[in-house]
């Protein structure tokens, strides 16, 4: 076995970008959709909306917090923010009012802002290794109080999405090399993610089994550890702002 | 006396704090995505808790056997699944193994500090269908305290601990060791010590005329039957109890509580009907015949409150208090790991593991906008934590699998990360998380304003 060597995981890290530009764009699309629903008073439509950008978005935070940390607090502050997704989901889903123009427009800005900046972000192996691993350990946590969006009750869908972002920035990125370096390390690697992607299947959140989940989780943030010697990377942080 | 007087100034500034301040003393759990109903009130975040005190700290420290059954009582694996779902362990109505007054869970409980061990929630086969909480007691002196439940229908401490597992939380039948463990930890618990009570239950040192004249009243006679007295069952000389159980007129046979640090122990009776000694000694006047005046009812109200007092009730939750349990129960893995015991070591680890996470919370990330500051001193306090978690995963994965030596050496780098680098920089911390107060009030009243904007719209 050897370290595979950093290049062919920058050409990897290059093949993710569509993904990133692609669920930015969705939840993009889902703040424009969302804005035009709320300015019609159309209550359910601009809730629907809101799933549907929320979901683009948490399929992007493998790199949302590590590449562009301000942007990133600006579009998912809570408990109470001024403006961004809680804002608007406190609103929306908990007042039942639809005066979200402000909110809707600053979201739209901050994500039009940052939908502008993929195309030629750089893209480093490492910084989509941290965020992957970060992800991976959030998942983890305890939802007993409802969760991030327990206003929407839209908790289980966050972490489905970030699950998809864990698994698409593993297999488009990181397989292959780890494949070539320790295919057994590889195997545990994707195995864990099976758990965790079974565990989210659950059908509502009180019946994802918390317990199997944190192993999981755990377990899968061990092996990227582990993997990140044998891709030739240090080892990844746990935080956004550590590095 | 100057050790209640002093407590009691302290808890005056506290109200006058939270009136000044609107301070939110706890955050109910919420949403439509909960294992608990919405509205759950579990007072997890409050930012004094119950002190607790263990006889074996005076005697050389605490055995494997204690610790492990602390972290049992702290673990919500060792109950069914509900309870494991949500989160729930003994130790969170049974706070350091006090009780937990403001606890209230909508289906299970009438008023904040009681709960139905046998409602529907946790084990619908032991529903019997009637709303009938009881008090969440303080098991603070449980080893003088037999028999066991309000209505004292179990003498063993170990069966009544069984009954809980088993019956009301639907646990799997716990392992022998387990049980052995929890009884141990609980009858480690010691009673608050208490200056103002001497040899034989009597008030000593400096006490009031009031609490004196207390004293006098509360072994009188009562004067429609000469053969009973508030001290015939509540024996000073015997931790204020007789092991009986008796119908004081409150709907059945129930057993005598113990008086000592009942100060900290409201609600009082089976049910937790009545919020003060004021109240409960009223009921006696009235169901007994006493034929008290107000001023032998304040006398005897001054004397409950000498009785139940306790040095240092709380203390504040830091996280000092924190490191020193996971301390406590990490101390377990010392013999788990080189036994091999799987068992052990997976409770261990997931139980400390969620312990930790829950503390890594206390330290805002950026996203949190009830904090501004100490970013960069919050993201290394949180990023030690999720190392120590990873950690302690790393000797449940290495034990599974019978490598204890790379559990071994694991375990090394937890203590060594515990020792000193993990508590510095939670300290360096600390202004900035949800252990001072005002980035506490901050976090919980925004979370709290935004539920309640969602109850108010429908």
């Amino acid at each position: 076995m050897r370290a595979a060597t950093a290049a062919p995981l920058d050409d990897a890290a290059e093949r993710y970008r569509p993904y990133m530009i692609a669920g930015i764009g969705d939840a993009l699309a889902g703040a424009r959709a969302l804005r035009e629903r709320a300015a019609e008073n159309d209550l359910a439509g601009a809730k629907k909306a809101w799933i549907s950008a929320r979901a683009g978005w948490e399929r992007s935070e493998v790199f949302t917090a590590g590449f562009v940390p301000e942007l990133d607090a600006r579009i998912d502050a809570w408990p109470n923010a001024v403006s961004g997704f809680h804002a608007i989901e406190a609103k929306l889903f908990g007042a039942g009012r639809t005066d979200v123009e402000s909110d809707a427009a600053a979201l739209i800005e901050h994500l039009d802002s940052l939908h502008g900046k993929l195309r030629d972000m750089p893209l480093t192996p490492q910084g989509l290794l941290d965020g992957t691993v970060r992800l991976a350990y959030e998942v983890g946590e305890s939802k007993a109080d409802g969760g991030e969006s327990r206003i929407s009750g839209t908790s289980l869908d966050d972490m489905r999405n970030n699950v998809a972002g864990i698994d698409f920035a593993y297999r488009t990125i990181f397989a292959d090399a780890l494949k070539a370096a320790d295919a057994g390390l590889a195997d545990t690697v994707a195995g864990r993610i099976g758990q965790l992607k079974a565990s989210v299947a659950a059908p509502d959140l009180p019946h994802v089994n918390i317990r199997t989940l944190r192993r999981a989780s755990e377990e899968l943030v061990v092996a990227l550890q582990a993997a990140s010697a044998k891709l030739g990377l240090p080892r990844p942080t746990l935080e956004a702002q550590s590095r | 006396m100057i050790v209640r007087r002093a407590r009691i100034a302290v808890l005056g500034l506290g109200l006058l704090l939270a009136g000044s301040s609107g301070r939110v003393a706890a955050f109910p759990v919420d949403g439509d995505q909960t294992a608990l109903p919405s509205k759950t009130e579990l007072n997890e975040d409050a930012l004094d808790k119950p002190r607790e005190v263990f006889r074996s700290e005076f005697a050389g420290g605490k055995s494997y056997l204690i610790n492990l059954g602390n972290l049992a009582f702290s673990s919500p694996s060792i109950l069914g699944e509900v309870a494991r779902q949500a989160g729930v362990s003994c130790g969170t109505c049974h706070v350091n193994g006090a009780g937990n007054a403001k606890f209230f869970m909508p289906k299970m409980s009438t008023r904040p500090g009681n709960f139905d061990t046998t409602g529907p929630l946790f084990n619908p086969k032991a529903n019997n269908f009637v709303l009938d909480p009881v008090r969440i007691p303080s098991l603070r002196g449980a080893r003088y305290l037999a028999p066991y439940g309000v209505d004292g229908r179990m003498p063993s401490l170990r069966d009544f601990v069984h009954n809980v597992i088993v019956n009301e939380f639907a646990g799997p039948e716990p392992s022998p060791v387990i049980l052995d463990a929890v009884v141990a930890y609980l009858q480690d618990i010691d009673f608050l010590p208490n200056q103002s009570l001497g040899r034989g239950g009597r008030l000593t040192g400096k006490i009031s005329e009031a609490e004196r004249r207390g004293e006098a009243l509360f072994a009188k006679p009562f004067p429609h039957d000469p053969n009973m007295s508030c001290a015939g069952c509540h024996i000073p000389s015997g931790g204020f109890v007789d092991h009986q159980q008796h119908d004081v007129g409150s709907g059945g046979l129930f057993k005598t509580p113990t008086l000592r640090n009942a100060d900290f122990n409201a609600p009082y009776f089976h049910d937790g009907r009545f919020d003060s000694y004021d109240q409960v000694v009223g009921h006696f006047d009235r169901a007994f015949d006493l034929g008290l005046s107000a001023q032998d009812r304040r006398d005897l109200v001054a004397y409950l409150t000498a009785v139940g007092d306790g040095t240092l009730p709380y203390e504040h939750d830091g996280a000092g208090a924190s490191l020193k349990e996971i301390d406590d129960f990490a101390s377990v893995l010392a013999t788990a790991i080189p036994a091999g015991d799987k068992d052990v070591v997976a409770l261990a680890v997931d139980t400390i593991g969620q312990e930790l996470r829950e503390l890594t919370e206390r330290y805002p990330d950026r996203k949190n906008t009830s904090v501004s500051g100490g970013e960069v001193e919050r993201s290394r306090a949180r990023m030690a934590l999720k190392e120590v978690v990873l950690t302690l995963r790393r000797i449940d994965m290495a034990v599974a699998e019978g490598r204890i030596n790379d559990a071994s050496a694991d375990y090394k780098t937890y203590r060594y990360l515990m020792a000193a680098a993990v508590p510095a920089l939670l300290a360096s911390a600390e202004p900035w998380s949800l252990f001072n107060p005002a980035v506490h009030d901050q976090h919980y009243g925004a979370l709290r304003q935004v539920m309640q904007s969602k109850h108010t719209s429908r």
